[in-house]
């Protein structure tokens, strides 16, 4: 049993842009999925009943498939249904968000839901117009209990663009066992793996844990 | 009736000199005080003077800095299994209820003899219902906390402390969390407890049970008590500033009978 | 595009041995996730000093590292370092678990820190001891109030199966992508694999739900 760690070293250009992959797909899921689930959560709380039904179905559904079936689903049904050949990366890209926009419609539909409407209707009595009191008064007390919600999404989605790598998208987890095939460093190179997502993923989790006591909300 | 009348009877709680502090704020600063067997004393004054701080003292539930407090002739003790022997003689209820959720009023009530008491469950079960009675709850033996009102909830509380038939009862703002529909309810059971001779010591905010059911009232102010004696002199001829102070801030006018 | 079914429908004991495992696999890592994050939570609580920083380190690691990082070390890296060879189900239950259990550890102690404190002071002052008060007075509530966290981490460790794939267990997951590769007809069978998962998923979340509401005025105080 003998252990070449030198073979990390090695291939660090390869794992650094793997790694910037990887918080790039992060980055890039969540910039479309927090606007994509305002727009789904507004419909739930706000749209006629159709809509609301079909934002509702949109939301069950995502939330309840895994999203490794929903990776390899979106790389073989969206060249045919879309008529493109799309890179791995927007695949991956796609499933990411659509996923995600289903989690956080859910987050902002409970966080604007919890908002007492006594206090929607406090502001009104003063003589607020609606869109004012929402503004002014519900919103900012929603953001205090979603935040940490988004911030607990985000790390959460960091971890699962590992993911992808079932459909060669060359982010971290696929390079590194790339690396591994080829070198047949495997205890090395998957420890590497390991050790680079805990190096990561750790200080991002000591954030939100920083961001949950901060915004903790007492009723 | 008198303290005269009623120093006649033991002594159940001394405080002498009770000390207790937070941190760096003193929330007791020496406090004398005397409960006699078979009286109602009541703690009045604002909030954050200490009341609630000498009930929660009293039990143990928080421990002392400074002074001494008697139980029945002996000292609270500091080892944890002696102290809740002791806490077996006394009862207490609290503002906020605190009743067992997962428990029906009856198991509720029956839950200090069958887990403290080691009473076999008929046993415990039948006292549980005596009390119940007594407060004038039998009919909602099976309800759960979730359906009954504060002032019912409260009355359970009670009688979950008496079933473990306690030497005096400590009462920490009982009805402050109630509607004032419900407030009376619970004053008539603590009345008819008084009546019955049990030794009570409550914080209250309600003054018009203090004057008619206490037989000493001791008034806080800032970890202290300011003065003390029958419920004639303190709510018809206090003798010290803060008293009237207080007092009047209450819009106490007096009491027309 | 035709969608034929008959893909699925020749297949069928196939993929049904594949439900078969998801759902083992399932019950297996979640009971004993439940098992062990339980001992995890009670040493945090009770432990020597320290195990307290080493629960905690535990717990943060298996939140910061990928559920496939932890599968994929476990089959690959973990026989090489031991010298045993695992089965790629036995690998499974072993890292499923050992990701599941720190949540669910998570969930044990703000269950228990959930309960109002209030219950602890009048159950003292009603002179029962630290333990009785645990066990009569605490524990019931906070079993309560972690149903619904508890129900989540369910529906979780069940997606979490489909990851066995990557290390080849023949799971709904994996049976999917051996047929789909061998029929060439992968909308079908990965649309019914959606199916499948659905048909799971959705009366587990909605079951817990429903339990939960009618048992949550039991753990209110």
């Amino acid at each position: 049993m003998n252990f070449d760690w030198s073979v990390v070293g090695a291939h660090r250009d390869a794992l650094a842009a793997a790694t910037g992959t990887t918080v790039l797909l992060t980055v890039a899921t969540m910039a479309i999925a927090v606007p994509c689930g305002i727009v789904v959560a507004s419909l739930r709380l706000y749209a006629w009943a159709p809509l609301r039904a079909i934002a509702t179905a949109y939301v069950e559904l995502f939330r309840n498939l895994p999203l490794i079936l929903l990776v390899y689903w979106a790389f073989y049904v969206l060249p045919i249904a879309t008529d493109l050949g799309l890179p791995p990366f927007a695949t991956g890209l796609a499933a990411l968000a659509l996923n995600v926009t289903a989690y956080n419609a859910e987050t902002f539909r409970a966080g604007i839901g919890s908002i007492r409407r006594g206090q929607l209707e406090a502001a009104m009595a003063l003589g607020m117009s609606r869109a004012q009191a929402v503004r002014r008064i519900v919103l900012p007390q929603a953001v205090r209990r979603i935040l940490p919600v988004l911030a607990s999404t985000w790390v959460s989605l960091f971890k699962d663009t590992s993911l992808v790598s079932v459909i060669a998208v060359t982010e971290l987890a696929y390079v590194a066992m790339q690396i591994r095939a080829q070198t047949f460093r495997v205890l090395e190179m998957l420890t590497a793996m390991a050790a680079i997502y805990w190096l990561l993923g750790y200080p991002q989790a000591k954030l939100v844990d920083w961001i949950q006591r901060r915004y903790a909300v007492t009723e | 009736m008198s303290r005269r009348a009623k120093e006649s009877g033991a002594t159940i709680i001394r405080y002498r000199g009770v000390v207790k502090r937070y941190g760096a704020f003193e929330a007791l600063s020496g406090i004398d005080l005397d409960v006699h067997a078979g009286e109602v004393v009541c703690l009045i004054g604002p909030s954050g003077s200490g009341k609630s701080t000498l009930l929660r003292c009293t039990n143990a539930l928080e421990t002392i800095d400074g002074g001494a407090i008697e139980f029945e002739g002996a000292r609270l003790p500091r080892d944890e299994r002696a102290l809740r022997e002791v806490r077996r003689r006394m009862g207490m209820v609290f503002q906020s209820f605190e009743l067992f959720p997962h428990l029906t009023a009856l198991h509720n009530v029956a839950e200090g003899p069958r887990t403290v008491l080691r009473a076999r469950r008929a046993e415990a079960e039948d006292r549980a219902r005596a009390m119940l009675a007594k407060v004038g709850l039998s009919d909602k033996a099976t309800n759960y906390p979730a359906a009954l009102s504060g002032g019912q909830q409260q009355r359970v509380a009670i009688a979950r402390a008496l079933a473990m038939e306690p030497d005096v009862m400590l009462f920490d703002e009982p009805t402050s969390a109630l509607d004032p529909e419900t407030i009376g309810e619970v004053l008539s059971v603590m009345k008819a407890l008084a009546d019955e001779g049990m030794t009570m010591v409550v914080v209250t905010h309600e003054m018009t049970f203090a004057r008619r059911v206490g037989d000493w009232v001791a008034v806080f102010d800032a970890g202290r008590i300011v003065e003390q004696g029958p419920p004639r002199q303190i709510f018809d001829a206090p003798t010290t500033e803060r008293t009237r102070d207080f007092l009047s801030h209450l819009g106490w006018q007096g009491e027309t009978l | 595009m035709n969608f034929d079914l008959s893909v699925i429908t020749d297949h069928w004991r196939f993929l049904a041995y594949g439900i078969g495992v998801t759902i083992a696999l399932a019950a297996a890592s979640g009971a004993a996730s439940l098992a062990l994050g339980f001992v995890v939570a009670l040493a945090r609580l009770f432990g020597p000093r320290w195990a307290k920083p080493a629960v905690v380190l535990y717990i943060d690691s298996m939140r910061a590292v990928p559920v496939l990082v932890v599968l994929v070390w476990t089959f690959f890296a973990l026989p090489i370092l031991t010298g045993l060879t695992m089965l790629p189900f036995v690998a499974a239950l072993i890292g499923l678990t050992a990701h599941l259990a720190a949540y669910a550890a998570e969930i044990y102690r703000a269950g228990v820190e959930s309960v109002r404190p209030g219950q602890t002071r009048a159950s003292l002052a009603l002179g029962m001891s630290r333990t009785q008060i645990l066990r009569r007075i605490v524990m019931p509530q906070a079993l309560v109030r972690m149903l619904p966290a508890f129900g989540s981490l369910l529906s979780v460790t069940i997606k979490d199966t489909a990851i066995a794939s990557v290390i080849a267990v023949p799971e709904i997951m994996r049976q999917s992508e051996t047929l789909a590769g061998q029929s060439f007809q992968p909308i079908e069978v990965y649309s019914f694999a959606m199916l499948v998962y659905f048909l799971i998923l959705f009366p587990v979340t909605r079951g817990v739900d429903r339990i939960y509401r009618r048992v949550a005025h039991l753990g209110r105080s």
